[in-house]
């Protein structure tokens, strides 16, 4: 049903849609800041913790919660409808409407609803279905789909909400937001009052009162549900919670992180029908519906990984932070949920297949898990939807194969990324070598070729001395790091590995370089290939263990998060899983790092770089999954530079998009704001602390013409 | 019944005053339904309202008494008739919370929905006692009761007058309910509400 059409051609359309993508990009960015006003005086980890565990229950007890939330409901007199699909709940509504004998009706905004295309089916039975939201109805006279879940028509200008209501007044209406609110006060309002029915969604249901809880703005949901003397609300399964009490940190959170606000203007908690007023001067019963809504939960709900996504309070964060959205929007998703969130619900609701493209959008930043409510960890969802998908379509495409052959059989790999080095220009060369699995396909347009180097990092190190100078505390510790180059620090940025065991050779740190490691397997893991990632992930738990050593860093945060997720991807094969966590703890990124080791020398021994000044890109993984935002900003003070703060610093720079995505003008897109905020710094040197982001804005601001150059942040330090 | 202190109530009121107005919310605090009546007349004459409806309670009743309000009609019963056409609508609420700025309120009845929504500006009348600090404090009183058979039909929280940012995200006031909304808080409500 409703089937998307050409993604490609929806994301060309998208980009060219200047009004949508500004809109987005703004509100991105003003969200961030309101959303932290509205949470002040608040603890969000701890309403998340709340949140999660409130929600984690419900899902473990949906079953039970929806019989108890039903007996409870009809003890008040609410008439309970347990819908197993959209179909079912569809039919509900229509025969209760002809039973009735209800002509209009009258709607407030209601995911549930357009989920179960509740309206274009009271359409073609002949009702009048107003959408009374404000956002709604403007999409509702002009056909359009909602491209936010919380606000549907944020993809749309003033001059053009003027032109949809003026063709629907017949009247020729200016383009003044004040205006064409009160237009729509007074055209809905006649709606209002002649309903014979109002339906609505419900934000929260608590099973022990049987009590629906309906958060809005506009006061529409308010005039809904006391109106017409018939209130149907569309519940999803999802929506139960156990306890009354339950209500008060989703209550809390919800309008906070959805539209930044404290509270919305209104909240009702309904428990069973109320009276009805008539213009008579009359007073009737209300009839009070509710149609608890399954399609596709249970499933969902026994599912060990995806139960998760039944934390979800649908606030949209998901979407507001995640850099592929704010350029995108809503409409290439294709269904009704949108973002993170939708890709994973596109699944369970419409179909497997039809979340095979969507999910290629994410970029696996990891952005949206830092601000979900729900605490749910979207990313991995997403990264799980792809591996079953793999399995499932059975036909991986030829780089997949590729990589599935190539990436267990380090020399095989290593060999070739040599022979990529040698050729110069790999990528235009046929055969294997274009199908490399390593992070550079695609890469070509809008950005100068990474450089394969001639002789790899572990070429390098293998020559120097290996008789570091043992001074200090470390000297009588002894010392040993393993370091973990990964795929980019080893052949394209060996550089980085060199400052790196300079810096701890200084230190007094022994440094060793383990020959047998390979890649981290993130472009296996990301692809949906869990075997192929599983290999790596034993090679190097293998190659590691060998060279005995205490602790391990590494100059790419996406490695070191590959890493810690080792336990995770042998989940499975229970040796493997105790090794793996030995080394997910012993790994660490080199800057955090490095920061203990010179907080610990009292940063006494950096050279100081008198007076240079420098900016810092966050990097999504460097932040987002380990943490780390002030230590390299203290390495760099330490170190005497003036650090200018990157407007929207820990924005991504799209290098996701080269292995994950497979839509490169997306990519390149998320890379030009990027570069456009760099330029806007006005400083000679951009210091970050992961090897993608450095050959991602680096070939970036090279194909400008720039003259910024980019470091890693060892680079930077010197002893 | 009183929740607090006097120094207490003046805290959470001045609180409550802070954010309602964030949220575009008018408030006042008067020492007894005479003031209250006098700050309505003020309101009547300031706005040129012509038709008020108003959902009957004691404080609402003395307060219309004292606002000696003969230039507007004043409706007190078949609000779902006068209600569309009124220009303002009067209610008492049960609670104030002054974290978020919250009327609290029993609406069960839906003509007390009826004139806090559908005319285009809202009165509130609320006892001063019945501030409360969080909104997690008005959950919790409707909640104490194990016998959830004694939770009333509909509550209302009401946040300021009603407010959209779908068009373009600039936030309008006034949608489909008030585009005002006051707070009138009540010191000393009289009558057997106020200990
Ligand atoms: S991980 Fe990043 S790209 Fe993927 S959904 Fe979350 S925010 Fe969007
Ligand atoms: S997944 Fe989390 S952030 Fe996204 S809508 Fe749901 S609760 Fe909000």
């Amino acid at each position: 049903m409703n089937r998307r059409g050409d993604i490609k051609r929806d994301i060309k359309e998208a980009l060219g849609n200047k009004n949508l993508r500004g809109a987005l990009t703004r509100f991105g960015e003003a969200y961030l800041e309101s959303r932290a006003r509205a949470y002040a005086g608040k603890d969000f980890n701890a309403l998340r913790e709340e949140i999660c565990a409130i929600k984690r229950n419900a899902a473990d007890k949906m079953e039970d919660l929806a019989q108890r939330f039903t007996r409870a409901a009809e003890a008040r007199g609410t008439k309970v409808f347990r819908a197993a699909t959209a179909q079912e709940a569809r039919e509900y509504i229509a025969n209760l409407a002809r039973q009735k004998n209800v002509r209009q009706i009258v709607k407030s905004k209601s995911m549930a609803s357009e989920e179960i295309h509740l309206n274009e089916h009271l359409h073609q039975l002949g009702l009048e279905t107003v959408e009374t939201d404000l956002g709604e109805w403007i999409l509702q006279l002009s056909g359009q789909k909602p491209s936010h879940m919380v606000m549907p028509a944020i993809h749309m200008t003033r001059g053009e909400v003027a032109q949809v209501f003026s063709k629907e007044v017949r009247e020729q209406l200016p383009p003044d937001i004040p205006k064409l609110v009160k237009v729509a006060r007074q055209n809905l309002r006649r709606k209002f009052l002649e309903a014979q029915m109002g339906i609505t969604g419900a934000n929260i249901a608590v099973a022990e009162t049987g009590t629906i809880v309906i958060v809005t703005n506009e006061g529409n949901g308010r005039l809904t549900t006391t109106l017409p003397p018939l209130h149907v609300a569309v519940v999803g399964l999802e929506k139960l919670v156990e306890k009354f009490s339950d209500i008060k940190p989703i209550l809390e959170a919800l309008p906070r992180s959805a539209t930044a606000q404290k509270i919305t203007s209104y909240v009702s908690m309904i428990t069973g029908p109320t009276p009805v007023a008539y213009p008579d001067g009359t007073t009737g019963d209300k009839e009070l519906h509710i149609v608890l809504l399954d399609n596709g939960r249970t499933q969902m709900q026994a599912d060990p990984v995806f139960k998760e996504a039944l934390q979800c309070i649908r606030c949209a964060s998901c979407l507001n932070v995640c850099p592929v959205f704010q350029i995108v929007g809503g409409h290439v998703y294709g269904y009704v949920y949108t973002g993170g969130i939708g890709t994973v619900l596109t699944a369970f609701l419409n179909g497997w297949q039809n979340a095979s493209e969507i999910q290629n959008l994410c970029l696996g930043c990891e952005r949206c898990k830092l601000y979900c409510p729900g605490k749910i960890d979207l990313p991995r969802l997403i990264r799980e939807l792809r591996r079953r998908t793999g399995e499932k379509a059975g036909a991986p495409s030829i780089s997949s194969q590729v990589m599935a052959k190539v990436l267990p059989n380090r020399r095989l790999f290593h060999s070739l990324l040599r022979a990529a080095g040698i050729a110069q220009k790999p990528f235009q060369r046929g055969g294997m070598v274009r199908h490399l699995p390593l992070f550079l396909a695609g890469l070509t347009e809008g950005r100068s070729l990474p450089a394969i180097v001639s002789k790899p990092l572990r070429d390098r190190v293998a020559q120097t001395p290996k008789t570091s100078q043992i001074v200090g505390d470390n000297q009588r510790q002894g010392v040993r790091v393993g370091f973990f180059a990964g795929c980019l620090v080893d052949f394209v940025y060996p550089r980085i590995g060199e400052a790196v065991k300079e810096l701890l050779t200084s230190a007094g740190i022994e440094m060793v370089f383990p020959m047998e490691q390979t890649c981290c397997g993130v472009p296996a893991l990301y692809t949906g290939l869990a075997h192929t990632a599983a290999e790596a992930a034993r090679q190097n738990i293998t190659a590691f263990e060998h060279a005995g050593v205490d602790r391990i860093v590494t100059a790419c945060p996406t490695c070191a998060q590959a890493i810690k997720r080792y336990p995770e991807i042998l989940a499975g094969e229970p040796e493997w899983h105790q090794r793996a966590t030995t080394m997910a703890n012993q790994v660490e990124h080199v800057t955090g790092y490095l920061h203990g080791v010179f907080q610990r020398l009292a940063g006494a021994r950096l050279k100081k770089a008198r007076g240079t000044t420098v900016t810092y890109h966050d990097s999504c993984h460097m932040k987002g999954c380990l943490g780390l935002t002030l230590e390299p900003r203290e390495l760099l003070g330490l170190a005497g530079y003036n650090l200018v703060e990157l407007e929207c610093s820990d924005r991504c720079c799209g290098f996701g998009g080269s292995y994950s995505i497979k839509f490169p003008q997306l990519s390149r897109q998320i890379l030009d704001n990027k570069l456009d905020t760099v330029a806007g710094a006005e400083v000679g040197t951009l210091a970050l602390d992961c090897p993608g982001c450095l050959l991602q804005i680096s070939g970036g601001l090279t194909s400008r013409g720039s003259a910024v150059t980019v470091k890693h942040t060892v680079e930077l330090l010197d002893l | 019944m009183n929740l607090h202190d006097h120094d207490e109530l003046d805290r959470l009121y001045a609180l409550f005053k802070e954010q309602a107005e964030a949220i575009s919310a008018l408030v006042y605090r008067v020492t007894d339904p005479s003031a209250a009546g006098k700050k309505l007349r003020e309101i009547i004459n300031q706005l040129a309202v012509n038709k008020l409806v108003a959902v009957p309670s004691p404080l609402v009743n003395s307060c219309l008494n004292n606002a000696g309000a003969q230039t507007a009609a004043v409706h007190t019963t078949n609000l779902r008739n006068y209600a569309p056409e009124a220009d303002l609508g009067l209610s008492e609420v049960d609670l104030a919370v002054a974290e978020t700025g919250t009327l609290v309120q029993d609406s069960t009845a839906p003509e007390q929905r009826l004139v806090s929504t559908l005319p285009p500006v809202h009165v509130a009348l609320v006892q001063t006692g019945r501030l409360v600090h969080y909104l997690s404090d008005a959950i919790d009183l409707f909640n104490t009761n194990k016998d959830t058979s004694s939770l009333p039909g509909y509550i209302s929280f009401i946040s300021g007058p009603s407010r959209t940012a779908d068009i373009e995200r600039v936030l309008t006031i006034g949608v489909h309910g008030p585009e005002k909304l006051y707070v009138i808080f009540v010191d000393r409500a009289g009558g057997a509400c106020v200990e």
